[in-house]
């Protein structure tokens, strides 16, 4: 656990878009963090590398073939790993949805200050808080 | 949906009246007896002063069975009928509604519910009788009647709400499709920039065709959706003229290749060796075929497309058979509606809009030509276009070799 505290944050983008993928890593890649991109194929495998990976953060895409984001949430949820929505829709509703999912926030793809704000937070965060439930 | 009542609460009952039978008060009982003897189906007589306003109520039942009691008719045949009338009886003007005056019959004492009713005009003149059974179902039938329109006005709601929803559906996939493009080139530009801070030509020159590619697909969904409500409002013209088929579905083919990249997927086109040419509309042929290829191209990992071109019993058939993914029978039938495979937008099963296969069966019918679909899951799906070629020739004349 020490270890991994002193190891980059990781952040896991899930999305079937392979340019998503791509425009978010590379957005990120001054961050102080490793960024792991998943192109989600019908949800398959997806617990598991959350499982292996232990990110500190996820994007999730919502509109993905065969399993939307939200239905990955539920999945996800248990697991502990903060997860925050990532997606081209900018409605209201989903926002308001997206914590009643148990994200932390939603990020539109477009909004490129917002994702760097909500990455910076969270690579600013001690991993006090998971230690102490993992320990 | 609130669904209007409008039958059987608006019918006046002046409209109702189904006898207009009367007597003065001066007639003598044993006249009026008479009159119920000659005339069977009458079942009551309102009693009608000089001033044509109703003063009494004489029913069949009520004054025989004073007549028919022993000395009866030595009792009462000479007297004034008035005497023997129902003095106060229902009298109701005409405009009243029938549920209303239903109430008040059945509200009568029981010996008296049964009793006529007497409808009369504005200025309170005697205009007719109402039978009470002739209300009752006048009533049912009202009711029915209402309960059909109900029915009819709720199937109604119900169609509307569902188009509502299509559309509503509709614009929330749209603008999905629309939003994600847009927010990939937001990020590109943003990539762009950092790229350019940096001097890195190598970034900025990848990027840069990645941005192309985003504003291209952008492109082509907006182009998509104009032509789909251009075909919806009926504003495509057809433009008909010699056309050859074969070479457009080799320089189809030249595209397809380019779409399948790096994929292990070959591109075959087999046609008759003599070029069919057909008249029709060619740019919307080439929109239909490089939508069917495009599809093609974007289910296929790994096997062939195959474009066969061929007469076939006098019409034109195109088929683009791929090895791709394959459609579960369920779904083919929606296959050919706007957003028709995506059930709920977050969960799309297969990617893409489904305009494109919309758009191509509107084009088809437009041109006159039918697409068609068999698909086994897993394997791979055929679509077929079939144009009528009557006007079809063929040039003995090979001008592409393929």
């Amino acid at each position: 656990m020490r270890i991994n505290q002193l190891k980059k944050k990781k952040i896991l983008v899930i999305d079937d878009d392979e340019l998503h993928l791509y425009t978010t890593r590379e957005l990120l890649q001054d961050e102080d963090c490793e960024v792991i991109s998943h192109k989600s194929n019908y949800g398959i495998g997806v617990t598991n590398l959350v499982r292996e990976l232990q990110p500190d953060l996820i994007l999730l895409d919502i509109n993905m073939p065969g399993i939307s984001g939200e239905q990955l949430a539920k999945l996800l949820r248990w697991r502990n790993t903060p997860f925050v929505f990532y997606s081209s829709n900018d409605e209201d509703s989903l926002r308001e949805s997206a914590l009643r999912h148990g994200a932390k926030g939603y990020i539109c793809k477009g909004n490129i200050v917002e994702l760097k704000n909500i990455v910076k937070k969270y690579l600013a965060k001690s991993t006090f808080d998971d230690m102490t439930i993992s320990v | 949906m609130p669904t209007q009542d409008i039958t059987s609460n608006t019918i006046p009952v002046g409209e109702l009246v189904t006898s207009v039978e009367q007597v003065s008060p001066n007639f003598s009982v044993n006249s009026v007896a008479d009159k119920f003897f000659c005339t069977t189906d009458l079942d009551a007589v309102a009693v009608i002063d000089d001033e044509s306003m109703p003063v009494g109520l004489v029913t069949r039942t009520k004054l025989l069975f004073s007549l028919f009691r022993r000395y009866g008719f030595e009792l009462y045949g000479k007297h004034t009928i008035i005497t023997l009338a129902e003095k106060n009886p229902l009298i109701i003007p005409k405009d009243k509604h029938i549920n209303d005056v239903i109430d008040m019959a059945l509200e009568r004492p029981p010996q008296d519910i049964y009793d006529e009713i007497i409808v009369t005009n504005d200025d309170g003149t005697y205009r007719g009788l109402l039978s009470v059974k002739q209300l009752v179902i006048q009533q049912s039938n009202a009711l029915a009647k209402s309960i059909l329109q109900k029915e009819i006005a709720s199937a109604r709601a119900q169609e509307l709400e569902k188009i509502s929803q299509v559309k509503s559906q509709f614009l929330a996939n749209v603008t999905h499709e629309l939003r994600s493009p847009v927010n990939a080139i937001l990020g590109l530009a943003e990539l762009l920039r950092m790229a350019a801070e940096k001097n890195s030509m190598e970034q900025i020159k990848e990027r840069l065709s990645f941005m192309i590619t985003s504003a291209t697909n952008l492109r082509t969904i907006i182009t998509n959706i104009l032509d789909l409500s251009k075909i919806e409002a009926g504003k495509m013209t057809v433009v008909s003229q010699p056309c050859n088929v074969t070479e457009l579905v080799c320089e189809i083919a030249e595209t397809a290749r380019i779409l399948v990249g790096k994929k292990a997927v070959s591109i075959v086109v087999t046609a008759p060796v003599e070029p069919i040419i057909i008249a029709t509309d060619h740019i919307k042929l080439r929109q239909i075929i490089t939508n069917l290829v495009t599809n093609a191209a974007k289910f296929t990992e790994a096997g062939a497309i195959t474009m066969a071109i061929g007469i076939n019993n006098g019409s034109l058939e195109i088929a683009v058979h791929d090895t791709g993914i394959g459609i579960k029978e369920e779904h083919l039938e929606k296959l050919f509606t706007a957003f028709g495979q995506i059930e709920d937008a977050k969960t799309k099963q297969y990617q893409g809009t489904g305009l494109g296969l919309t758009i191509s069966k509107n084009l088809a019918e437009l041109i006159e030509g039918t697409i068609t679909v068999t698909s086994t899951f897993g394997k791979g799906s055929t679509f077929t276009l079939f144009l009528p070629s009557q006007v079809h020739e063929r040039r003995g004349v090979l001008n592409h070799a393929d």
